[in-house]
């Protein structure tokens, strides 16, 4: 009896606060309510400063709430499943541009921006938004090498070439300690670069190379990986790791703040290496695209910029923020490259429905042999 | 008695449904997708736009077509996967079964007032997020743990190379026992528990010893939990990619990461829902198989 008299008790507490929820929450629903000052953000993971944020909120007099992704592919499938509210998004090229085709993006207006002659104009104008109709920079990753510098150095490996993850005779010393991006775009790329090819190949013949280049090589990686190398390199399991400058910048700083015996350090390719920009688009279903201006003027400021890459280590398309940047980061040619090294950088760019099939098959293929 | 039945139809009209809201109808739409051409920027092609769909290749009737299953059934490469998921599932309910028997047993023959206490011990694994158990055999298994160390030295006791225990197909095989073993030794436990010990007091008084007595009469009674067990491994376990994804190596993938990819990184949804259905039918017949071998033990 008194179990049954405490359970109505809970669903009626249950009820009460069910019902003390729904009014709220629908006037949240309808904010063209000018006093429901928030700005939605829907952002990677780790990608801006609390103290950015912070400041943000007080000078514009309004909160801003985040949801977080991990890659691209996770922004689409949430937004192709109908997620809706957002303000503001941070998709890599290729992402945007299919978002842009889809009319998901609300056109920027520039007048409100006056802080856009920030950006250094070798990243504005694009491939995927020729015009910055809809896309301001926002930061920058390189997918590069990190390695182990004194296990590397130890054992008289060269670092500036994709050849170390490709070719058997420097593997043979690296067998289970080389991890490689569980991407097939990023993969192929680095296998297609290494090759002599565009990162955006779509030459199927040159994809069979790249494939049978990656066959001969997996049977000495340790595995596809594309989150769990930076905590691996940073404790000295790992040797080589195929990867973002970000998450290789994080790697170096860990084992440096860990006081391990050696350091991670990373390198941009010979070859040449993929480029991602992520850029800030308003999303058409937001609601306060006047905040979301606001909060791009906001981050083109140097400092609020710097901060990023100070917190990151991404690369800054800001030419204001390099004063606040950290000397070493900025002297860092991995995460800001010389004229020579981005010359060979390359952005990839969405292929159409046949080809991700083919492949997804290739892909398949490479994983199951 | 007229009374009664009308309870129970009111009693059963939310589950049933709840499952035909959230289980027909998500299959109706997968069957649907399978037949659908993918869109340009992911998800699927607009009806509208089949003229030119059409265009491409093999005529579709009304912006559907068959080309998932064509692309399907062209290429063994797809046999292999569903092949090497059947392997992995069938070596992880094994062993489930055989480390679950005694588990299960053990809880039976216990005191009442410990079995509760017992139970509990089973699921509490269950308190914690799935992924970071996973998270914590990635720690377990790693290079330079303590237990990597341990194996590795008595390899090279008895003179073998070492070896890397994690991202292998041992580490997956791990992962997936672990996750799954408990599913195992409920419905085991529930099936033993109901035995009558009558029974074996009467085969011994018959003759017959503890290995006849566990073969002749625990074994044959407790089957119907032991398919319920394998089917309730089996089936996850077919589907799993989070466990390969994390444990395994360059060569582990499974059906579900196959399926995985196809919503996420390819998006391609009518092949991927292909892969679904191709999955779907394969554990009905699964489940139906188990179901036609313990029907006739149960009766008898």
């Amino acid at each position: 009896m008194k179990i049954r008299c405490a359970l109505t008790g809970f669903l009626c507490l249950l009820a009460i606060t069910l019902a003390s929820c729904t009014p709220a929450d629908k006037t949240a629903a309808h904010s063209a309510n000018p006093k429901d000052n928030i700005l939605r953000l829907f952002n990677w993971n780790n990608y801006i400063s609390q103290e950015t944020v912070e400041r943000f909120e007080q000078t514009c007099q309004c909160r801003v709430t985040q949801d977080y992704y991990s890659d691209n592919e996770e922004l689409l499938a949430k937004l192709a499943a109908g997620a809706t509210g957002y303000d503001l998004l941070v998709p890599t090229g290729n992402a945007m541009d299919t978002l842009i085709h889809q009319h998901a993006l609300r056109e920027l207006d520039k007048s409100q921006l006056p802080n856009l002659k920030n950006i250094d104009p070798n990243y504005l104008g694009t491939v995927f938004d020729p015009d910055n109709r809809y896309s301001v920079p926002y930061a920058y990753t390189i997918t590069l090498l990190g390695f182990n510098r004194e296990k590397l150095a130890g054992l008289g490996l060269p670092t500036n070439s994709w050849a170390i993850i490709f070719e058997p005779k420097y593997l043979e010393k690296l067998k289970g300690r080389v991890t490689v991006l569980d991407s097939q775009r990023e993969l192929m790329a680095a296998a297609l670069k290494y090759l002599g090819y565009s990162a955006n190949d779509t030459d199927e013949n040159h994809w069979q190379q790249a494939k049978a280049l990656i066959i001969r090589a997996k049977p000495y990686w340790a595995a596809f990986s594309n989150t769990s190398y930076i905590r691996e390199l940073a404790v000295g399991n790992l040797w080589v790791a195929h990867g973002y400058s970000n998450d290789m910048f994080q790697a170096a700083q860990d084992a440096k703040k860990t006081g391990r015996h050696f350091s991670v350090d990373f390198t941009i390719p010979k070859e040449g290496a993929v480029l991602s920009l992520d850029s800030m688009v308003l999303h058409q279903s937001g609601r306060r695209p006047d905040l979301a201006h606001r909060f791009i003027n906001f981050m083109l400021e140097g400092q609020n910029s710097a901060e990023l890459t100070n917190l990151t280590g991404s690369g800054n398309p800001n030419l204001d923020a390099r004063p606040y940047i950290h000397t070493d980061i900025v002297a860092n040619p991995a995460i800001f490259p010389d004229a020579a090294q981005s010359a060979r950088l390359e952005m990839l760019e969405d292929i159409d429905h046949t080809q991700r099939r083919l492949l997804s098959r290739i892909w398949t293929e490479i994983k199951l042999r | 008695m007229n009374k009664l039945r009308l309870t129970r139809w009111l009693v059963s009209l939310p589950p049933t449904l709840f499952l035909l809201l959230f289980f027909a109808a998500p299959s109706l739409l997968m069957i649907v997708t399978s037949f659908r051409y993918p869109g340009e920027f992911g998800g699927l092609a607009p009806l509208s736009a089949l003229e030119t769909m059409t265009g491409e290749g093999d005529s579709g009737l009304y912006g559907l077509t068959l080309e998932t299953y064509h692309f399907f059934f062209s290429d063994i490469l797809y046999a292999e996967i569903f092949l090497k998921s059947f392997a992995v599932a069938t070596l992880t309910t094994l062993i489930c079964l055989i480390m679950a028997y005694p588990v299960a047993m053990l809880i039976a023959k216990s005191e009442k007032k410990y079995r509760n206490l017992m139970i509990l011990l089973v699921v509490l694994p269950f308190a914690s997020n799935f992924l970071i158990r996973i998270y914590a055999w990635m720690i377990i298994l790693g290079p330079e743990s303590a237990f990597s160390h341990f194996v590795n030295n008595i390899l090279q006791m008895l003179g073998f190379e070492p070896v890397m225990l994690l991202f292998s197909p041992f580490a997956v095989i791990v992962g997936m026992v672990y996750v799954h073993l408990p599913f195992m030794i409920l419905p085991l436990y529930t099936n033993l528990e109901k035995h009558d010990p009558v029974l074996l007091d009467a085969a011994q008084d018959l003759g017959a010893n503890r290995w006849q007595r566990f073969w002749l009469i625990t074994w044959p009674q407790s089957l119907p939990g032991v398919f319920s067990g394998a089917a309730l491994v089996f089936i996850p376990v077919l589907g799993m990619f989070a466990v390969p994804d994390i444990l395994g190596g360059t060569g582990d993938i499974l059906i579900g990461n196959l399926i995985k990819d196809q919503f996420l990184g390819t998006r391609d949804w009518p092949f991927g829902s292909t892969l679904s259905i191709m999955l779907m039918l394969t554990v009905l017949c699964v489940a139906g198989l188990s179901m036609l071998l313990a029907r006739p033990r149960t009766s008898r």
